[in-house]
This record gives structure tokens, sequence and C-alpha cells, in this order.
């Protein structure tokens, strides 16, 4: 564990950093890599100022937070469901996030109240499919799946809904909102809060995971308490996942793609595997984002058409290579 | 008597020069307008460097006579043609606000229910004077024109224009609004099929020319229709804009319906939807053409002499 652990570490880190610095230096306005440190000196000049500090940094950071954050939940969704297909949305959340968004924007009220409206959506397919797959007692993760899937084809038949009835001029903001645009995120304070605490509580956590990723069988053998523990990692996603949501939209594949790509990398371990999800999560929303508004500037893309076309393409090469 | 006879005229020469600019400023000297949002947009001096967010926009910005102050706009800012050189900053629904940052406009203008209201935020967050446009009806049209000049220093030109574009309107309508109504259905799209409602500015057009929209009671701005619904309102014309600027196959197409009265009496008529649906003074052209389609339509009826 310890030398995956550091190997992971040693990379991942690293190129945390260069995606940043990569998101900072590189927009659709040429500034000279030189500029970036006389930023920070205060001698650059105030336009190159604004634009990196105003426009481009908060833009990089809650990419890289809502990319970590969906990273983790994809994780831990993989392990609950013990599915591969398992990402954070599959049971339902994207859903309900987006319906909660969509009528907010049909309200005409503003991106923060869009934000939470998504928020509370999400909440609530949580708590459907939870009371839902409760149901009279028996419990198996296969009907955790189902229970999710079918309120996720419920939510989609919504959104198609709202979509058909919604004025003209509203459908450009929210089919952007439902590809993931990370042009409206302005405070990812809170999303790198959640991003920390969840990565610093899943650290002591991950011992219990590994069992669990084995079956619940094995796990309740070896005294894990198993459905408590499943709920809280429901629970947990589910907060994850409408984190990132509300800062960057419905984005898809970065929660599925992660950490399968770092299980073939590092392999199946949870104390590596999820904090590890934060971080290449986190470069991969950021360095789609960076590509989403220069790619072909002035012109700018949802960052979730950029994330499956960066995505892809690595991930069918780390499988291809692992047979 | 030397001393006074150099004053007098001193005097009125910094007279007239205080008053030639009073025409378009307030007592301190700055230019004040209330945008169609209601806000105050405020300018020391009239603006230089205007970057357009909206295609519309940047036409009534030269229509007004301050296009060679635009220094920015959104893509498919194509008319009149000088436009299409201007640098582009992204697409109405996808601004990219680093590059009209990078352009340090003095104003901005957007336009409300087409730009993302958090990015048009955003920009006045960043310290840009920004003009909120959301033109309704002719008289809005009109109105805009007026308070963009006088926020470009071209007031003169914008009130004059905004006056012809009037005239013009109202001679249409006192030749044509109260002549026989023509029952029309006016398709803004194809797939889907779409029309407007009673308070869409092409209503106010179809007004003008006497016609009578069958779907002007519905209560969206921009009704989604069924064909159905169409041929049993059994209009006696059929007006529609099309993919381009001279693409009549939406309005052809309608010809498979030919026990339709406006097929049997050959009353489909295209009209570029650049000319009906930008809320600029060409919309004047487009109504004038719509009022001989019309008229050919009244001619066409059986009992005309």
């Amino acid at each position: 564990m310890t030398r995956s652990f550091l190997l992971a570490a040693g990379v991942l880190l690293p190129a945390s950093l260069l995606s940043l610095v990569v998101a900072l230096a590189w927009g659709s306005v040429a500034i000279p890599l030189g500029e970036l440190p006389r930023v920070l000196t205060g001698e650059a000049s105030a336009l190159h100022a604004t634009l990196i500090t105003e426009l481009r940094l908060p833009r990089a950071l809650a990419a890289f937070a809502a990319g970590g954050l969906l990273g983790v939940a994809g994780a831990l969704m993989q392990v609950l469901l013990r599915n591969p297909l398992a990402d954070p949305y599959v049971l339902g959340l994207s859903g309900g996030a987006s319906v909660g968004a969509l009528l907010a924007m049909l309200a005409g009220l503003s991106m923060f109240s869009v934000s939470a409206a998504a928020f509370a959506g999400a909440m609530l397919s949580t708590l459907i499919v939870f009371g839902l797959a409760h149901g009279t007692g028996s419990w198996t993760a296969t009907r955790l799946l189902l229970t999710g899937v079918v309120v996720a084809a419920g939510w989609g038949a919504l959104i198609s809904f709202l979509l058909a009835v919604s004025p003209t001029e509203e459908l450009p903001g929210m089919l952007y909102w439902l590809m993931g645009d990370v042009s409206h995120a302005r405070h990812p304070g809170p999303a790198w809060g959640v991003l920390v605490f969840v990565v610093l509580a899943a650290l002591p956590l991950g011992r219990t995971l590994n069992v669990l990723a084995r079956g619940p069988m094995q796990a309740a053998s070896l005294g894990v308490s198993v459905r408590p523990v499943e709920w809280s990692i429901y629970i947990a996603a589910s907060l994850i996942t409408a984190t990132a949501v509300t800062q960057v939209g419905a984005v898809g594949f970065v929660g599925l793609i992660v950490p399968h790509m770092l299980r073939l990398v590092f392999g199946n371990d949870q104390r590596v595997i999820l904090p590890a999800s934060a971080l290449a999560g986190g470069i991969l929303l950021t360095l789609a984002d960076t590509l989403a508004r220069t790619i072909i500037a002035p012109e700018q893309l949802p960052v979730g058409v950029i994330t499956a076309m960066l995505g892809v393409p690595v991930f069918l090469f780390l499988l291809y290579r692992s047979r | 008597m030397l001393y006074r006879s150099t004053l007098l005229p001193a005097l009125l020469a910094a007279g007239a020069l205080l008053l030639s600019p009073a025409a378009n400023a307030d007592d301190n000297g700055s230019i004040s307008v209330t945008d169609d949002t209601d806000r105050e947009v405020r300018l020391d001096t009239p603006a230089e460097r205007i970057v357009s967010l909206a295609p519309h926009i940047t036409e009534v910005l030269f229509a007004i006579g301050a296009g060679d102050r635009v220094i920015g706009a959104t893509d498919h800012s194509d008319y009149p043609e000088e436009a299409s050189n201007i640098p582009r900053i992204g697409g109405y629904t996808s601004l990219d606000l680093e590059r009209i940052l990078a352009k340090e406009p003095d104003l901005v203008v957007a336009w409300d229910s087409g730009n993302s209201r958090s990015h048009v935020e955003r920009l006045r967050e960043l310290g840009l004077t920004v003009y909120t446009s959301e033109p309704r009806g002719f008289d809005g049209v009109a109105s805009s024109m007026e308070r963009m000049a006088k926020l470009a220093g071209t007031g003169d030109q914008g009130r004059a224009e905004a006056e012809r574009f009037l005239d013009e309107i109202e001679a249409l309508r006192q030749k044509y609004a109260d002549r026989e109504p023509v029952p029309l259905f006016y398709q803004v799209w194809d797939q889907p099929l779409m029309t407007v409602n009673d308070d869409h500015l092409i209503a106010e057009a179809i007004a003008v020319c006497g016609g009578e929209n069958v779907f002007g009671h519905l209560d969206r701005l921009v009704p989604r229709m069924d064909r159905e619904a169409v041929i049993e309102a059994d209009p006696e014309v059929i007006i529609g804009g099309g993919m381009g600027e001279d693409d009549p196959t939406w309005v052809e197409d309608w010809r498979q319906w030919d026990n339709m009265l406006a097929v049997r009496r050959d009353n489909l008529f295209f009209l570029p939807p650049s000319l009906l649906q930008r809320h600029t003074p060409r919309i004047a052209e487009g109504t004038a053409m719509m009022c001989e389609e019309l008229q050919n339509a009244r001619d066409r009826r059986p009992d005309s002499p």
C-alpha cells in the first residue's frame, strides 16, 4: 500500500499543481507565462492581473474542486454498488439536480438560486431512492441500483418535458447546464472545504471500504457492520455529488472513468484510490475546462464535451494495456 | 471698448460650446440614460470602445452611426457587411468574458433575454459599464436607438434614424392597417413547428399590415405547434422565415396539403428572417414586404375587383 500510495502522490500532486498553472496561464487572451509570477508580486498589468485573478483563478479552482468531488463520489459508488458501471449519477442524483436547476432557470432566478435548487433536487432524489430501496427492510446493492436507475429514468422524462415547454431563449443556458459549464462558478471555497474534509475523513475508513469492496458477506464476517457503513457511503457520496453539481452543472463521465483509470494503474486499494480520485478528477476537469474555453475561442464549449473527449482515449489505452 | 468687443463674442462662443454638448449631457457633463432593465447607465464622455453582445445590437449600433466604435461583437454579427470584420467575442449564449475584458471597452451593450444574466452581472462587477437592451415592439426599437445613440455620442443621428423608422411604420399603418383582415399563420421555425402570439414583435408587423394571426391568442410568446392545428385553422396566408436569408423550403413544404386555402390560392410567402425576427430598424423593410404579400393575398380573393 505504502509504495502505490507514494507513487500516486508523487505523480498526482505535481500534476495537480501543473494543471492549475496551465489553467491560469492559458486562456483565449494570450498572456506571456512570465506574467504569472508578476501577478503575485503586483507588477503585472492591471488587465492581466484581473484576467488571471478574477476570471481564471476562481474558475480553475471551481473546476478542480468539482472534478475532485466527482472522482471521489464515483469511487465510493463503485465500492457501494460493487458494479463497475456505477458513477455518481447512476442513482438519479444528476437527474434530481437537473430538474431543480431547470425549474429555477424557468422561474428566472439568479445563478446562486439555480445552484441551491440543484442541490435541493439532488438531495430530494437521494431521499426518494433511499426511502424506496429501504422499503420493507430487505436490502441489497442490486435493489438500490435498480431503484436508482428507475428514478433516474423518471427524472430524465421530467427534464425532457421541461426542455420542451421552456421558452426558446432559455434553452441554450439549460443545455449548457446539463452538459456541464464552469463559466458560472464564482465561489469555489465551499466545494474545496467539502473536498478536503472528505479526503481526510475517508483515509482512516479506507480499510473498512477495502473489506466492503470484496462483498457484504466477507465484510460482515470480518466484523464490519455492513448496513450502517453502506448507508453512510450512500449519503456521503450524494452530498459530495450535489456539491460538485452546484459548481459546474451535470458534468458526466469524470466520476465513472477516474476511479477505474486509477485502479488500472495503482490497484484496488481504497486508501490510495479515494485521495487519488480526488486529485485525478480535479486534474481532468481543470484541463478539460481550460480546453473548453480556449480550443475554439472565442467560442466557448460546455466542459462536459471535453471531459469525455479527453477521458475516453486515456481510459481505453489503459484498459488495452492492462490485458 | 476694445475690451468689451472681444469679450462678448468670446462669451458667446463659450456659451455655444457649452450648449451643444448639453443636448446630450446632464448637469455634471456626463451622459446618463435608463436601460431596458431600469438601470441607470452613466458615462463621463461618449463611448468610443463599444462591445456588442448580440447580432441585432451590432446592427442597431451601425444604424445610429456608431458602427466604427464597435470593437468587439458576437458571432453572426453579419449586417451591415463591415460588421463581419469586427473581432469576435464568442456566441451570444456563451460569451468569452476574457476577450471582452481584454478589449477594455468603455461600454458593453448586452441583450437581456439572450445573454446569460450571470455573465452580464460578472462583467458589471469587473467594472465595465453595461447597457442592457430588451426592446419591446416598434417603439422599443426606436427608443433603444435613441438611448444607445446618446451613449455613443451620436444622439442626432440616432434620433433622426428612430424618427425615420417610426415614420415608415406609420405610413404602412395608414395604408394597410384598416384593409380587409387577412387570417395568417407565421412560421418562425420548422422542426419543431413554431409560431408567435400577439405579444411578439412580429405580431406588431402583422397588425400594421392588416393581418390576423390565427394563433395570436395562445399564451406562449413562441408557441410550439402541431401541424394538424394549422391545417384545421386553415389560414388564408402562410408566411415563414427559413434557415437562411433565401431558403423558402419551410413554406414550400406546405404544398403537400393541397386543400388548404393558402396552398390553393398560392399564398405561401417567404420573408428573410433577419428582416422580421431581429429587433432592428430593418424590421420596417420586413414589415413593408409583409404588407405587400398580404395585399397580394387580398388581390387573389375570388371576389376582389
